[in-house]
């Protein structure tokens, strides 16, 4: 396997960082787990052999120890093709061969300098390094592709570490910045944000040791450090019968809560932002360490609002965070109820909102539904078709509550479904595929009502049946090899839970499996007719820029008063003329939410997530003036430099 | 060559905005004053303060020094941050825009207003960046 055979596929390595986590039982890949850097991880093999085979690194010595420490146990290729369909064993082989062709000549030591050697000094000599082999493996998740800059990367495991570490900056004044595990910088980083959401040179500081965790049953928190994730953090609540509000599995929680203030469906009973945790631990620039509870620091919640809000990079380094915990209730049960229209969507949800009905409530599009349940992009495609041509299934509202509440969804809906339709969907997905304009579905597609007739009608059973979901009907048009593996996967019963799926939110990097996207949305209040206009901006700019546009999910927050609205645009960031379009629609969409009044982009919100949301969204923005919006254009050229460039 | 931020340095930014740009055009008739607070000059750490003043787009005066009188100068911005970031900004690698939104630069002030000067000011440093400067 040569490095060019990879290229396409290496290429469009997205950064998810899920093979850092044993989300699927497996175990994690070893090399990984010893070295920590993310040249050892699949990721950053991926990363290295598009780096080599595009001639932006040369090999150093790092290189063999990196192809060498790679035991092709597989286990990556079993996780990364269960979300993105890729093999990165084929990278790991293409280095290899590489490898094989260098002369041991060519393989050199990289010199230490002062700084390397300082920060050896502080974490200890294997976790320092300015190797720029490791280095590039932090390329598109960290640091900017062919980015000149001299670079450092360091994994410390204490907060003292980290203290010592921002003195070393500020005395050879260079910057630093933090990493959790790369999936936000892995979306920004391929957009016009990515000049504002890193650094041009300088420390980058990997938070992956630090996994403290630590569960308290009793005041039901959790205290934990940088490096842990999502998945982790539920895992730990879980086995005392607790819930984390997290997002998706691979984010580190601490990450996610300082940068996006940590975004779910659950959020319409648990919050966001400050109404997760109780305290948080962090540094400031100077190197001084602070806990949000000490009463004698500067109001920490007030923040900025408005266009020159906007914060890519993180004023502090969150060293510890405790979260609260929620009790599970005994009788938790999913409904979902499936809508052709979103307005009728919002409405219905909106209603549940107010009378505080799901302890997990959201509104989700087809195209989410679809590609997070079907195992392969080309089966979700199918899966998307089907629903809208033929079911008329656009829009769900997708509920999680408790047996009363859940009572009253039934009454209030038009159709809904449970657990086994969801997991008849999922294992049935490649049948469903294959059913792709069969006459069954042009029957259904010809009724009045077809999501009456296919979720509440006599015609269930015969699509249910149709399906004839199995876990062996479900892998047959995977690769062979790992058939078995996913075969006895998808038996396991959590792999069709919508609770336990929702819990663990391993499924939504599946949204990466066929090339990029990039968050849009943003805050607002919950009323329907902003939401609409809300997403007609974001709409129109990808309609104008010929970028593919889905609504994604929106969540409550405050029964109903405020919602968080994630729309995204979906565009090939290896082509370097779809970058253009989606940075033109992604400035587009800013203009036309910013004249909205009370809304606040998703961006504008970034590294504000330990602010309270009071003092973000309110008092609410009132709409940019014709005027302003000038000077939004002025700034916009003055960041980013005029539309050719971006 | 003149040293950055000397007083060399600061007659011959002013008289380069001066004469070479528009008032209106270029510097959008903005009022206003800003003082930058340049920290951890080497090699003593030293601070020196950077202000300007516009009105109508002239500019009024361009003074720099390590003078703590200057600090009670009445501006409409402040902007703090490193020597190393103010170098970034001088020598066009960044925008003082993108300086801010990087954290390099905190910035007090009306955020409104200063929106309204974002491009003028850009305007200005690129001018100012055109001065034979060592560093
Ligand atoms: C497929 C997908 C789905 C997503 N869905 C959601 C969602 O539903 N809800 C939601 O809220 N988010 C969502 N996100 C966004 C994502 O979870 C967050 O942006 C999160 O920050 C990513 O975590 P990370 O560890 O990868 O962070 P990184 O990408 O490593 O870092 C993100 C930011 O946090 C900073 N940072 C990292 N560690 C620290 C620290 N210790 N202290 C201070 N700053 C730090 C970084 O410098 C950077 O600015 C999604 C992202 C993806 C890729």
């Amino acid at each position: 396997m040569k490095l060019l055979e990879v290229l396409e596929t290496t290429r469009r390595e997205p950064h998810c960082g899920l093979c850092k986590i044993d989300f699927l039982g497996t175990n994690v890949c070893s090399a990984g787990k010893k070295h920590g850097f993310v040249a050892y991880w699949p990721e950053g093999r991926m990363e290295l052999a598009r780096a080599f085979a595009e001639k932006e690194v040369e090999p150093t010595e790092a290189l063999r120890d990196i192809v060498n420490s790679c035991n092709m146990c597989g286990i990556c290729d079993r996780q990364c093709y269960f979300v993105t369909q890729r093999r990165p064993t084929q990278a790991q082989q293409a280095l290899q061969e590489y490898l094989n062709t260098l002369p041991p000549q060519a393989l050199k030591p990289t010199p230490e300098d002062d700084i390397v050697k300082g920060l050896r000094a502080i974490v200890g000599d294997e976790y320092a390094t300015n190797d720029p082999v490791i280095i590039a493996s932090y390329q598109r998740s960290i640091i900017k592709q062919k980015s000149k800059g001299k670079y450092y990367i360091v994994m410390p495991k204490t907060t003292q570490e980290i203290v010592a570490i921002v003195n070393l900056a500020n005395t050879h004044k260079i910057p630093y910045l933090p990493r959790g595990n790369g999936t936000f910088f892995g979306v920004a980083l391929q957009t016009l944000l990515a000049e504002p959401a890193t650094i041009e040179q300088g420390i980058i500081i990997d938070m992956w040791r630090m996994k403290d965790l630590e569960v308290d049953p009793e005041s039901i928190t959790a205290t934990i450090g940088p490096g842990v994730t999502s998945f982790e953090l539920q895992k730990a609540a879980h086995v005392h019968k607790l819930r984390a509000n997290v997002a998706e599995a691979e984010s580190c929680v601490i990450a996610n809560a300082q940068n996006l203030g940590i975004v779910t469906t659950w959020s319409n009973t648990y919050g966001w932002g400050t109404d997760n945790f109780i305290d948080a631990e962090y540094i400031d620039s100077t190197g001084t360490i602070q806990h949000l509870s000490d009463k004698d620091i500067p109001n920490p919640y007030a923040a900025e609002q408005g266009l020159l809000s906007l914060s890519l990079i993180p004023s502090v380094i969150v060293t510890k965070l405790t979260l609260k915990l929620h009790q599970i209730l005994p009788d938790e049960e999913a409904i979902f109820i499936p809508f052709n229209n979103l307005p009728d969507a919002l409405d219905f949800a909106h209603e549940l909102a107010r009378r505080n009905i799901g302890v997990s409530l959201a509104v989700l599009s087809r195209k989410y539904l679809t590609e997070f349940i079907s195992p392969t992009h080309e089966i979700a495609e199918d899966f998307n078709y089907i629903a809208e041509k033929y079911l008329n299934l656009n829009y769900i509202v997708d509920v999680i509550c408790d047996s009363h509440s859940k009572k009253i969804v039934e009454d209030l809906a038009p159709v809904s479904f449970g657990k086994e339709m969801i997991k008849s969907l999922i294992l049935g997905s490649s049948k469903l595929s294959s059913m792709k304009d069969s006459s069954l579905l042009k029957m259904i597609g010809e009724e009045e009502d077809p999501l009456k007739t296919v979720f509440a009608g006599p015609m269930r059973k015969h699509f249910e049946k149709g399906l004839a979901s199995s876990p062996k009907e479900l892998v047959k048009d995977m690769d062979k090899d790992l058939q078995d593996f996913f075969e006895k996967l998808y038996s396991k019963p959590e792999m069709t839970d919508p609770i336990w799926l929702h819990n663990y939110r391993i499924l939504p990097c599946r949204m990466e499996r066929k090339h990029m996207w990039m968050y849009r949305g943003g805050y607002m209040p919950g009323d329907k007719k902003t939401i609409l206009k809300v997403v007609d901006a974001l709409e129109q700019p990808a309609k104008q820029y010929g970028i593919e546009g889905a609504f994604g999910f929106l969540s409550y927050l405050e029964r109903g008063k405020l919602c968080h609205l994630e729309y995204d645009y979906y565009y090939d960031h290896t082509d370097p003329d779809a970058r253009h379009r989606v940075n033109k629609a992604i400035v587009e969409s800013w203009r036309q939410q910013f004249a909205i009044k009370g809304v606040t982009p998703l961006e504008f919100i970034c590294s504000k997530g330990l602010h309270r949301k009071e003092h973000i969204i309110y008092p609410l923005l009132p709409g940019l003036s014709k005027e302003e919006l000038e000077h939004f254009e002025e700034l916009i050229e003055t960041l980013f430099g005029g539309e050719d460039t971006w | 060559m003149v040293k950055f931020l000397s007083q060399e340095w600061a007659e011959q930014a002013k008289k380069k905005v001066l004469t070479e740009l528009d008032k209106a055009k270029d510097l959008k008739n903005m009022n206003a004053t800003l003082l930058n607070v340049i920290q951890n000059i080497p090699p003593d750490n030293k601070t020196i303060y950077y202000y300007i003043k516009f009105t109508e787009g002239n500019l009024d005066e361009l003074i720099t020094g390590t003078d703590e009188s200057l600090k009670q100068k009445q501006a409409d911005f402040i902007v703090t941050g490193d020597y190393t970031t103010f170098i970034q900004i001088n020598n066009g690698q960044m925008s003082s825009a993108m300086a801010l939104l990087k954290n390099r630069v905190k910035m007090t002030g009306n955020k409104m207003k200063a929106l309204t000067i974002t491009k003028p000011i850009d305007t200005y440093n690129n001018c100012v960046k055109g001065v034979p400067t060592e560093y």
